[in-house]
């Protein structure tokens, strides 16, 4: 012990040394704008991480270089501010939020990036805002979807994609609009989700439009996300039977959950979903004809092609990032829009001033035609006031839209065809 | 009532595959004292080997499962070979580093190999295939995953108490000085058990992707379940292994039901403080 | 000679604590908030990991469930602050108490299992309790306590913009805690803890009572480890169940001790010295890649540090001063040789 402590001090020192070697060298180049990603590119959100990532590449990719063949703002020109470039630089948060909080003070004071894109999980995005925000620097966040992030008043954080509240009312005006319309007689709600910061808060915001709109809620089934089985869940919804069934379960459980009711036999008469793995178009594919007629909102997929025409040219270029069979999805491509908005809104601004750009993403209403709407504006707090998604049913694995009725192209199949029936 | 045959039906059939997963750790655990915290993670090694062989050649899970148990036995092997025979000078406690180091080298190499993508195999032979008994429904992946479960660990309980194989694995897991002294092998023997515990898992990592998606933390559950049914049944005792999975099995599933899902691995947990707090050693512990 | 020694020893331990509180004065450290973070992790880590080391590494007590500790200081000390608008300092102490009270009340009937199947039960527990915490509507469940904006100082313990107190705050959480164990370590007490870790019959019967002994190094280590607990939430400003009380962060605890050395007093320092810079770097320079290459270079090190040495760091060191002195004594003989 005596022999090492002599050393410890030897030891303690060189540690320090190799620490002052390693932490980032800023290097001084001209004409260049840093923005950091932060997306959880490891660990069980790591597939939407990975998609988000792309999306700002191919955002940069479109800002940087001239791509004439994309109609999109800042597509003709190359960089912005009269020939800035934008480099990213890109970290992991692995969906923890202490590390989210970390990474996102690195690549401020480290890294000296101009602004953060990021960071899909709302419970990172909380945290690695409020480092922004303190330090007076703009955060871009694309598809969190917790309603709470744009309640805290922050004066330099911007969020692009719809929030749960608002999709959860939207799915309370379906089924009131089915009610009068088709004379269908819905009323009682089943809600599965998985207990995260993220399903706990959908259920949540489903739970209380349901009760303003007068439906009611029935079933109310958390599970713990990546289950072995989700038996008890659907036996749960089965003995119940409600009519129509919320759903927010991502990824790997979303197909559990679709192939469990499968088993067992059920189906509630309708099914919205809330930005989960019913809208990643690689699962949709996967569950194939098991996958249909169940419905959810969605900001974005390859069948609007007529509403948002712009976006297949980008869509070309993201798809050399991540894979030929990956089109947007609706979370991805919020990110992407969320990088364009804050380039224009620099090159609008004319400066790297925070306020500026700040006031100037205020003050103004923004061309997107990423988005849904093409529209982008932003209301105190930072939400996108023109977000808006539509509701969409898979019918022979396309999504199809279905609701609101004056941008419908197919009708709602009612109820959803039952398993032995298909 | 006939839900709750329903979910007890239900329950039992996870609880098999449960312990078929189990039955590869008890073995390890039992011989060598070493806690494989990759245990999960040759499931999910299994899963992707099933995948690949069914989505690149089409061969159904009903067979790929012998080339995800081979892959598996070789994993296992090579665990011990690589890692795990340096960890056994020190203590206890340094076996279980190296292999939640290679766990997490595995899940992310997986990562890195595979993408995070949540891959399922569609149309294998048993896809969507069920019996249907009056008004139970009895899916067939995991029926016959569960039947596969059952002969697994029957064949392995049989090689452990009715061959000179087993013996020697018996004499090794009770001293193993003893048993060098009677001219046992015993690093032969670890070898054997370690690959043996790679080849249980295996098997049900090759069954698995006819139901369950296949993405690289798909293990994490299962490993830990793992772990509870193996100190729960005693270590080292395969019956104690088989009958604790069911046990939890049927209560995650009743649980799940009658009290709410959030909390069927609450109620799975509980039942092993309690069982523990009664026999200290497990269920068919001595 | 055995005096000596101890002078001698004192003297590093001052001398250490001298050099981690100039550290912040070097302009290095004090110009980049990435290096200071990593200096308050490692020193965050090395106390939580001592805290475990009492029960752990001293008692020979494997315990898997040292996060609901944590995460009881933790939650103490997010309660105040966001529920009850109060500094945290209340919420702290009180956690601490809770959470001695819940390791008495849980270990109790769990140290009548031996060896695995304790670790195996204090796995359970964890697990319960995250799943308890994260439906637990008064706590805010899965959702977690995000902290408000409040006046930055040593009164709310918090600071936005400057993570040099933070620093000092893990300095004295440190100093407390490895104080707390080089004291235990030489008295009677610490004696007490290695006797039954090597056998606990024998110690028995030489008059120790055994349950006692366990007992109050678990109910030392959780008040001790839910400090670290409310400290790790003062400095991240979330808290929620998957952050504090899972198997991952129980983990952690286990990790660093045994990397640097279980049972050792300067194991903990080490292995988070080795484990904190290795994780944060690694995720630094690669984990923007997206494609885990960080981890599977953490954990391939890992494999590899236990696979060369498998009484973790401490043993290397070790090895290396034997190393040294055999030389010293092969070259002696020699020199009498010739």
């Amino acid at each position: 012990m005596i022999y090492f402590l002599k050393k410890f001090s030897l030891i303690l020192l060189t540690f320090i040394l190799v620490f002052t070697l390693l932490s980032g060298v800023v290097l001084a180049q001209e004409k260049v704008i840093k923005i950091g990603t932060l997306f959880p590119l490891t660990g069980s959100c790591a597939l939407a991480g990975s998609r988000c990532k792309a999306a700002v590449e191919t955002a940069v990719e479109v800002i940087n270089n001239a791509h004439p063949e994309c109609d999109v703002p800042l597509a003709a020109q190359e960089g912005i501010l009269g020939g800035y470039k934008i480099v990213l630089v890109h970290a992991d948060h692995q969906g923890k939020p202490d590390i989210a909080k970390t990474e996102a003070e690195r690549l401020f004071n480290q890294e000296k990036v101009y602004a953060i894109v990021g960071c899909y999980n709302s419970a990172c995005t909380n945290p690695a805002s409020f480092v922004a925000e303190r330090q007076g620097k703009i955060f871009m966040c694309g598809c969190s979807s917790s309603a709470a992030l744009t309640e805290r008043g922050l004066k330099y954080f911007f969020r692009m994609a719809p929030t749960d509240k608002t999709e959860s009312i939207e799915f309370c005006d379906v089924m009131e609009w089915m009610n009068e319309v088709k004379g269908t007689n819905l009323h009682t709600i089943g809600i599965i989700y998985e207990n995260t910061e993220f399903g706990k808060h959908a259920a949540d915001e489903g739970k209380l439009a349901a009760a303003e709109a007068g439906f009611e809620v029935i079933a109310d089934v958390p599970f713990s996300p990546g289950a072995t089985n989700m038996n008890s869940e659907v036996q749960t919804l089965k003995a119940k039977n409600p009519d129509v069934v919320f759903g927010a379960c991502l990824g790997g459980d979303y197909t559990l959950w679709v192939r469990t009711m499968k088993q067992m036999d059920w189906l509630p008469k309708m099914c919205l979903n809330y930005c989960t793995g019913y809208q990643d178009p690689v699962i949709a594919q996967q569950l194939g004809d098991d996958g249909n007629y169940f419905m959810g909102g969605t900001g974005y997929s390859p069948e609007f092609a007529d509403l948002m025409p712009a976006v297949a040219a980008v869509e070309n270029i993201y798809k050399t990032k991540i894979g030929p069979s990956v089109p947007f999805d609706s979370d991805s491509i919020q990110e992407a829009v969320a990088t364009f908005i804050l380039a224009q809104a620099i090159e609008k601004a004319g400066t790297l001033d925070y306020d500026k750009v700040s006031e100037t993403l205020y003050a103004n209403e923004w061309d997107s035609p990423l988005s849904m709407g093409g529209k982008v504006a932003f209301v105190p707090g930072g939400q996108n006031a023109k977000a808006m998604s539509m509701m969409t049913q898979l019918q022979g694995g396309e999504y199809k839209r279905v609701y609101p009725p004056e941008l419908a192209t197919h009708d709602i199949i009612f109820p959803m065809i039952p398993w032995n029936q298909r | 009532m006939s839900m709750f045959f329903q979910v007890t039906i239900d329950g039992l059939l996870t609880g098999m595959i449960y312990a078929l997963v189990a039955s590869g750790l008890s073995l390890i655990w039992g011989v060598m004292d070493v806690l494989n915290f990759a245990h999960g993670e040759y499931l999910m090694v299994g899963m992707y080997v099933s995948y690949w062989l069914g989505f690149l050649m089409n061969i159904d899970p009903l067979i790929s499962w012998i080339a995800s148990g081979a892959f598996c036995f070789i994993l296992g092997i090579l665990t011990y070979k690589l890692i795990i025979r340096h960890c056994l000078a020190g203590p206890p406690l340094s076996a279980l580093l190296a292999t939640f180091g290679l766990s997490m080298m595995l899940k992310n190499i997986a990562l890195n190999r595979f993408s995070p993508n949540f891959r399922i195999l569609t149309g294998t032979f048993l896809d969507g295939k069920k019996i249907i008994i009056g008004n139970i429904v009895l899916p067939m992946p995991q029926l016959v995953t569960s039947i596969f479960a059952l002969v697994v660990v029957f064949i392995i309980y049989y090689i452990i108490k009715r061959t000179r194989l087993g013996w020697a694995i018996q004499a090794t897991a009770m001293d193993k000085e003893a048993a060098e002294l009677m001219g046992i092998k015993t690093e032969s023997i670890f070898v054997l058990v370690f690959g043996l515990g790679g080849l249980c898992v295996g098997i049900a990592g090759g069954l698995l992707p006819s139901y369950l998606a296949v993405h690289p933390e798909v293990g994490g559950l299962f490993g830990l379940i793992a772990f509870v049914c193996v100190a729960m049944g005693g270590f080292g005792s395969i019956p104690g292994a088989l009958l604790a999975a069911l046990l939890i099995g049927l209560v995650e599933a009743l649980g799940g039901f009658y009290i709410a899902p959030v909390f069927k691995y609450v109620v799975v947990f509980g039942l092993y403080l309690l069982i523990v707090m009664i026999r200290p050693k497990g269920l068919f512990g001595w | 000679m055995m005096k000596g020694n101890k002078k001698k020893q004192d003297l590093y331990w001052y001398v250490l604590i001298v050099l981690l509180i100039l550290i912040p004065f070097i302009p290095q450290v004090a110009a980049n908030s990435f290096t200071q973070h990593v200096l308050i992790l490692i020193l965050l880590y090395a106390s939580m990991s001592q805290a475990w080391n009492i029960i752990g590494g001293y008692c020979g007590q494997v315990s898997f469930g040292h996060s609901v500790f944590f995460g009881i200081g933790a939650y103490g000390a997010g309660m105040a602050v966001v529920r009850f608008g109060l500094p945290p300092w209340p919420g702290i102490i009180l956690g601490a108490l809770l959470a001695t009270a819940v390791a008495i009340l849980i270990s109790y009937p769990c140290f009548k299992l031996k060896g695995h199947y304790f670790a195996i039960a204090t796995f359970a527990i964890v697990e319960i309790f995250n799943r308890l915490f994260m439906v637990w509507y008064w706590v805010n469940g899965a959702l977690g306590l995000d902290y408000p904006l409040v006046e930055v100082g040593w009164r709310n313990f918090m600071w936005y913009t400057t993570k040099i107190p933070y620093y000092y705050g893990a300095l004295v959480l440190f100093i407390i805690i490895f104080g707390i164990v080089r004291f235990i370590e030489k008295n009677r007490f610490g004696y007490y803890l290695r006797a039954v870790r090597e056998d606990q019959e024998t110690a028995e019967a030489t008059g120790i009572n055994s349950t006692m002994v366990k007992l109050s190094a678990m109910a030392l280590s959780a008040f001790l480890a839910a400090f670290c607990g409310a400290f790790f939430v003062q400095y991240n400003l979330r808290v929620d169940p998957t952050m504090v009380m899972s198997l991952q962060v129980s983990m952690v605890f286990v990790l660093v001790t045994i990397l640097g050395g279980a049972g050792t007093l300067f194991g903990p320092l080490l292995g988070a010295m080795i484990l904190i810079p290795l994780q944060e770097y690694t995720r630094v320079l690669w984990g923007g890649l997206g494609r885990g290459t960080d981890l599977i270079l953490f954990g391939f090190l890992i494999i590899l540090i236990m696979v060369r040495q498998p009484k973790g760091i401490m043993g290397l060191v070790d090895e290396y001063f034997n190393y040294k002195k055999m030389r010293k004594v092969i070259s002696a003989e020699s020199d009498i040789k010739y």
